[in-house]
């Protein structure tokens, strides 16, 4: 899905965004761009707002202000999967996998877009249709080597410990070659070891040309690997920067002390 | 070893149902015409149920469509048999579609109510002629017998053998899905929608797709299923042969070849078997399907685990 080559600002762009739902104002004008190569931290307590401003992002909701622009255009009424092939990913805060599938077949489904296939040749299983099929279980077996997951491929994904799900998870996503990854909370439940495997992945991914939003609320996880944040609460961005600043910030402080939530910023 | 004898089991038995007419009696012959027939329309059943897992309770009515446009090419045009089925499996699959179409995008239960409604109308419209070709109660008669270049199939034998054959077709047909991109993307539609769709999956597509696939698979059924019984009534597409339907494809077990098939066998085979037992069959079918849901929900042979 290569777009126009001539663009130069952000990747995406946040321009005033908000949503309510009934009374509720969940999200408040809220700015803010991801550039290119970055990795950035979404960060704000309980109940901030987080989770629905990646789900505006991804086309799970309409935003009722605002407009959220990827590469200069606005695909804020875009349904989910139109959203997906701009090259915008997700993973989800309570892990999403395909129950009763394996781990391969949960990460097969990561590379619908790259398989053209038409709906006739898979149920005449035409030779080139075999040959997809083969060449797609060859990606998704590299990427699941790559995360150490090659062990457990044939393993019924919901069947694992949850550490490794969310691995499997991530797989699935990479698997469709995202320009843009979002994580919820891609530590959540996950050991030291664990954790710290993540912040290397990470970067990795990173490294590797894909530019990456994040939520945490593993303060190792963010400090670490974040190159800007953006605090949320109640809705509204009250701080961003770079990691150091934004720890320092008194503003950012209060909301964390207020909330009594994590002790790790402090 | 295992893994083999699963694999060849299938196709062997196919090849021995080739031997049905030059062993069994008319009878048997009849009845397991009329098996091949309704385990197409299982299968098909099954695509949007089962694989898919939208709540269709109104399949009955694809495999009527199928049934009566053959019907009506034949009786009333003069179309041969074999030539109608094209056109059944297009009419079918364009109403399965199309009614999908505004119906796909409700949940569960409400998809299932619509589908009765789908289901009562169509039935209405038959018995009142409504279109007035479809001949009202009593149907369309009359329905003529299969030819093969110029031959005409009468024996029953050899329509036995057609049935067996379409059978066959659509047995390769949902084998080749379970290693598909298709079969696959009914499967994540079904286990979660949201995180199929933020994968790039059109899934409004991929649902009328269901639809207009297993419609059109049960509207090549029904075209044998016209020239079998030479009939074509109201009767044969009632609700509470979609209620069977589904109930085949639960209790067999969803998404399982060998399961619908069993279903079917349970369903269909048996009471026809047991027909001098009359409504007491009814009676130990419901015992049963409450017994096989609440000790196996996932069905007496449920799909496998385990795939490549
Ligand atoms: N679909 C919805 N309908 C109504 N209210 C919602 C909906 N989704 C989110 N909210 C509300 O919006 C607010 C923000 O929720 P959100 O899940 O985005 O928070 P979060 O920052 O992700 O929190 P956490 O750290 O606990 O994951 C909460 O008050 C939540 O109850
Ligand atoms: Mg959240």
């Amino acid at each position: 899905m290569s777009q126009e080559m001539s663009h130069t600002g952000p990747l995406l762009k946040l321009d005033n965004v908000g949503i309510s739902f009934g009374g509720l104002r969940a999200v408040d004008q809220l700015d803010f761009a991801v550039e290119k190569g970055h990795i950035v931290g979404l960060i704000g307590p309980n109940g901030a707002g987080k989770t629905t401003v990646f789900n505006m992002i991804t086309g799970v909701y309409k935003p009722t202000d605002g407009a959220i622009l990827w590469k200069d255009r606005d695909i804020g009424a875009l349904p989910p999967y139109k959203v997906a092939q701009c090259g915008i990913l997700r993973t989800f805060q309570t892990i999403r996998l395909f129950s009763g599938m394996t781990v391969l077949e949960n990460v097969l489904a990561g590379q619908h877009m790259q398989t053209r296939q038409a709906w006739w040749a898979s149920l005449l299983s035409t030779p080139g249709q075999r040959r997809e099929e083969r060449d797609l279980r060859e990606r998704c077996m590299a990427i699941l080597d790559r995360l150490n997951l090659a062990d457990v491929a044939h393993e019924p994904a919901t069947s694992l410990p949850y550490g490794v799900q969310r691995r499997v998870e991530l797989a699935r996503t990479l698997a469709a070659s995202p320009e843009l990854l979002i994580l919820d909370e891609p530590a959540a439940g996950l050991n030291d070891q664990e954790s710290a495997e993540l912040n290397t992945q990470i970067r990795e991914i990173r490294d590797s040309g894909v530019t990456i939003l994040l939520v945490e609320h593993d303060m190792n996880v963010v400090m670490n690997v974040t190159d800007r944040i953006v605090v949320i609460n109640f809705g509204r961005k009250i701080a961003e920067g770079e990691p150091l600043s934004v720890r320092n910030d008194p503003q950012v402080i209060e909301a964390y002390l207020g909330s009594d939530e994590d002790e790790d910023v402090a | 070893m295992k893994e083999q004898i699963y694999r060849w089991a299938g196709p062997s038995l196919w090849v021995l149902g080739l031997g049905v007419p030059f062993a069994l009696s008319a009878n048997w012959i009849s009845i397991l015409a009329l098996f091949a027939i309704y385990a197409v329309v299982a299968l098909s059943q099954d695509i949007v149920l089962g694989r898919a897992g939208m709540f269709d309770m109104g399949h009955a009515v694809y495999f009527g469509v199928g049934a009566y446009t053959t019907a009506i090419l034949n009786v009333t045009y003069g179309w041969p048999i074999f030539w109608t089925m094209i056109p059944a499996i297009i009419a079918a699959a364009l109403v399965g579609g199309i009614l999908a179409a505004p119906l796909v995008k409700l949940r569960g239960d409400y998809l299932l109510v619509a589908t009765i409604g789908v289901s009562q109308i169509f039935h209405l419209a038959m018995v009142n002629n409504t279109a007035g070709v479809t001949g009202g109660p009593d149907g369309i008669f009359g329905v003529g017998v299969p030819s093969i270049f110029g031959h005409q199939l009468i024996s029953q034998g050899n329509e036995y053998l057609v049935d067996w054959g379409l059978l066959g077709i659509v047995l390769l047909l949902m084998k080749n899905l379970e290693h598909s991109r298709l079969g696959r993307v009914f499967r994540y539609l079904k286990e979660d929608e949201l995180a199929a769709t933020t994968l790039g999956v059109n899934a409004r597509y991929y649902k009328i797709l269901a639809f207009a696939l297993g419609a059109g698979i049960a509207g090549a059924a029904g075209t044998l299923f016209a020239s079998q019984l030479a009939v074509v009534s109201p009767g044969a597409f009632v609700f509470t042969e979609s209620v069977t339907l589904f109930a085949i494809v639960l209790v067999g077990g969803q998404a399982s070849i060998p399961g619908v098939l069993l279903g079917t066998v349970l369903m269909f085979v048996v009471p026809q078997v047991f027909r001098e037992l009359a409504q007491y069959r009814y009676f130990a079918f419901g015992i049963g399907m409450i017994v096989v849901m609440v000790v196996r929900p996932q069905g007496i042979w449920p799909r496998r685990r385990r795939m490549g």
